[in-house]
């Protein structure tokens, strides 16, 4: 793959090339910087936050800053919700820790980045801990995760943790006029903090919906066009499947909820949680009806873990909002 | 539970109160008695609902041995059975000399469920725990003419149980009726003995989903019996069930259906909604169906014991309003499976742009679907021949699919 093949996603396109141009983050960067002075050095890293905050970017940079050019050939990514178990990512690593270590040069080990790390059951992360320490010698390795907590206390104590914090406003705005400059894009003050909101600290949600809407409008972008995109790109089939739910309609929120599953191959708890975003933003519902129907959202992610079907769940659940809402009506 | 099943509640506890097969009673009680066993073990078989178990559970109460029992739902690999029958047999326990407790004794019940796989070793694992124990053990059977119970054979007493008569399970039925008082005409009685075929527990079974909430039991009444050995399948078991007045006759003909209970949980499921009108009724129905579904979740592969849970959720999820059933058309096969199988090609094509998506931009295939997916829809909406397109290295034909396909 040629190296430097011009990017034409954004998120891709903007991506820090060295940690100095990461945004924000100044105390992880200077820590990360110590690191890279004299590499035999680096522990392993475990890099936690919320989506969107520059995990994968600082991992990347390191693995730049770490061998140049060649970056790829000595770093291994791989994203744990996409492997297939343990053993296939214990047969990647030997094969690649075996494959490229000839050729190092200055830095003694090969970088493997694991992403999402927390998606892995326990005893995957108890394997995953066996081969960190098998493969100690000629492998470092980067773990990235969203919550620090699910991994397992053994493979946290050999790392060096890095919290990554939500970004804030005005450091998504000012990036977001940078990058607007960069394309020679007119974006207004009120359409810039708009897509800030609505990204709730996600860089990268920010900057896909700052591209959408360049496409859907040349030159100039206002709020309102920033409105109609964030309107065209939110989940909007969830949003009225719960609809439909709550006024009782409730076998067309069932068949929406197949259409989910069926052509995007949504998992239960996928869905679940998309509903439970979607929900706090339905309108005609009181805090305390969503505070009810939260728990009870809760309740079935639960058991969704426990059952056999996830359509069987939806179902209940997408039940359960049709009975609220008709109990509401009639103790009103 | 809120129903008492009349099975369980009438179920002996004395020996004289198993009905029929006196002989392989005696000969039975006269083994569990003698202090000069010629073989240590004895196997009982006959048809289902003869009384074996019943009579099992009731002499050793009577005569104050402890049951340790495994039956077919328990895996029986070698393992598991010496891990269980093992410590039981192997001594003989410190009270066994006191007046009330003669000890341990070896319950497995269903042996002829012991084949397949799963139960690898299990015959050889029995016939070593009987030269072993130093306790009576006692097994029941359906079919003794299944050719991996041969062996057993040489190690055990056998003993023969027949179809209960029925002039008995009239009796014992009229006794039951007396105590639930039911005012059954005899016609009724008879017909639901002679549709039992001499199976007792499958005759209280009946008797209770027909009788039970009511004061009358007459012959017109027994009319919708079927006759117990035909086979029960998912449409009929539906349409059953969707009808039944009382969760004891749903129960009951769940436990007879020959339905496979997976597809019989997905459809009861489908269908809830063309049963219940009311939000509030399916609600309660669809909560219990989604407890079912829990209960078939930690049975997994194993825990067969647990089936019965399953059941009851079922039957009460079906009865959550008898009085509101209307007839409606049922909606079959399960809708899942047709979906998931017409929607096949479609999501590997989505799996396919994720996957694209997640290896040039650094995230996983769920990622990119759930937060990057939307927008390049979005732009590619916009602007047909948009290099991102080329970029993300999707083909002609994964581009048309975003643009088609339905937003999420």
């Amino acid at each position: 793959m040629a190296l430097d093949e011009e990017a034409l996603m954004w998120v891709e396109k903007y991506r820090p090339r060295n940690l100095s141009e990461i945004v924000g983050l100044r105390d992880i960067v200077d820590s990360l910087k110590a690191f890279l002075r004299n590499p035999r050095t680096m522990p392993h890293l475990l890099l936690a936050g919320i989506p969107g905050t520059g995990k994968t970017t600082a991992a990347l940079c390191i693995a730049r800053e770490l061998y140049g050019q060649n970056w790829k050939t000595f770093t291994l990514e791989l994203n744990a919700s996409d492997e297939r178990g343990i053993d296939t990512v214990r047969d990647r690593i030997k094969d690649f820790s075996r494959y490229s270590r000839a050729a190092f040069g200055d830095v003694p080990f090969a970088l493997i980045i694991l992403d999402e790390s927390d998606q892995m059951t326990g005893p995957a992360q108890t394997a995953l801990r066996r081969i960190m320490e098998t493969s100690s010698r000629t492998c470092r390795f980067i773990l990235i995760c969203n919550q620090s907590s699910k991994i397992i206390e053994p493979i946290q104590s050999r790392c060096a943790i890095f919290r990554f914090s939500k970004l804030d406003k005005n450091a998504m705005v000012e990036h977001l006029k940078n990058i607007a400059q960069k394309e020679k894009l007119s974006l207004s003050e009120e359409a810039a903090e708009r897509i800030a909101e609505y990204s709730e600290g996600d860089l990268r949600h920010a900057i896909n919906a700052l591209q959408t809407a360049a496409v859907y409008r040349e030159g100039i972008i206002d709020e309102k066009t920033v409105l109609q995109v964030i309107g065209e790109a939110s989940p909007k089939q969830v949003q009225l499947m719960i609809n439909k739910a709550l006024n009782g309609d409730f076998m067309e929120a069932r068949k929406m909820m197949y259409d989910l599953i069926g052509t995007y191959g949504f998992s239960g708890s996928e869905i679940v949680r998309q509903m439970q975003r979607e929900l706090i933003k339905v309108s005609y519902l009181s805090a305390e009806e969503k505070a009810e129907l939260t728990n009870v959202v809760g309740e079935y992610d639960f058991r969704l873990t426990q059952g056999a079907n996830p359509d069987i769940q939806l179902s209940a659940l997408l039940a359960q909002f049709s009975k609220f809402r008709k109990m509401q009506g009639e103790s009103n | 539970m809120k129903d008492d099943l009349w099975v369980e509640k009438y179920r002996p506890q004395k020996i004289s109160e198993v009905i029929g097969n006196e002989e392989a009673k005696g000969s039975f009680v006269e083994w569990l008695k003698s202090k000069r066993r010629r073989k240590k073990a004895i196997l009982l078989y006959g048809p289902p609902g003869v009384g074996k178990t019943a009579l099992v559970n009731a002499a050793s109460k009577e005569f104050g041995f402890r049951i340790i029992e495994m039956n077919a739902s328990d895996t029986r690999t070698e393992k598991a059975i010496n891990k269980i029958a093992g410590p039981a047999t192997s001594f003989v326990a410190l009270d066994t000399f006191s007046a009330e407790s003669k000890g341990n004794l070896l319950f497995l019940d269903e042996v002829d469920g012991v084949f397949g796989n799963e139960d690898r070793g299990g015959i050889g694992a029995i016939i070593k725990i009987i030269e072993k124990s130093q306790v009576p053990v006692i097994m029941a059977a359906n079919n003794l003419e299944l050719q991996k119970l041969r062996p057993l054979k040489k190690v055990c007493e056998l003993i023969r149980f027949q179809q209960v008569r029925i002039p008995l399970i009239i009796v014992m039925l009229r006794r039951i009726c007396a105590k639930e008082h039911v005012d059954a005409e005899l016609e009724a009685l008879e017909r639901i003995a002679e549709n039992s075929r001499g199976d007792v527990r499958s005759a209280i079974n009946d008797l209770q989903s027909l009788a039970e909430n009511r004061r009358i039991l007459r012959l017109q009444d027994t009319l919708m019996l079927t006759f117990r050995n035909k086979d029960i399948g998912m449409h009929e078991t539906l349409k059953g069930v969707f009808s039944a007045k009382s969760f004891a006759e749903a129960i009951s003909l769940l436990n007879r259906s020959s339905a496979d209970y997976d597809e019989l949980l997905l459809s009861i499921g489908d269908n809830l909604p063309l049963r219940y009108s009311d939000p509030v009724e399916l609600g309660s129905a669809y909560d219990l169906i989604s407890r079912a579904d829990v209960f078939r979740g930690r049975i997994a592969t194993e825990n067969w014991h647990l089936l019965r849970y399953f059941y009851n959720f079922l039957a009460e999820a079906v009865t959550v309003a008898p009085q509101s059933y209307r007839p409606f058309e049922l909606i079959m096969p399960p809708i899942k499976i047709i979906t998931l199988f017409w929607t096949k090609s479609r999501r590997i094509t989505m799996e396919n742009v994720c996957a694209k998506i997640g290896t040039r931009c650094h995230v996983s295939r769920s990622k990119a679907k759930q937060h990057i997916v939307p927008y390049v829809k979005a732009i590619l909406q916009k602007h047909k021949s948009s290099p991102i397109g080329s970029w993300l290295k999707l083909e002609p034909e994964e581009v048309d699919y975003l643009i088609r396909v339905n937003k999420f």
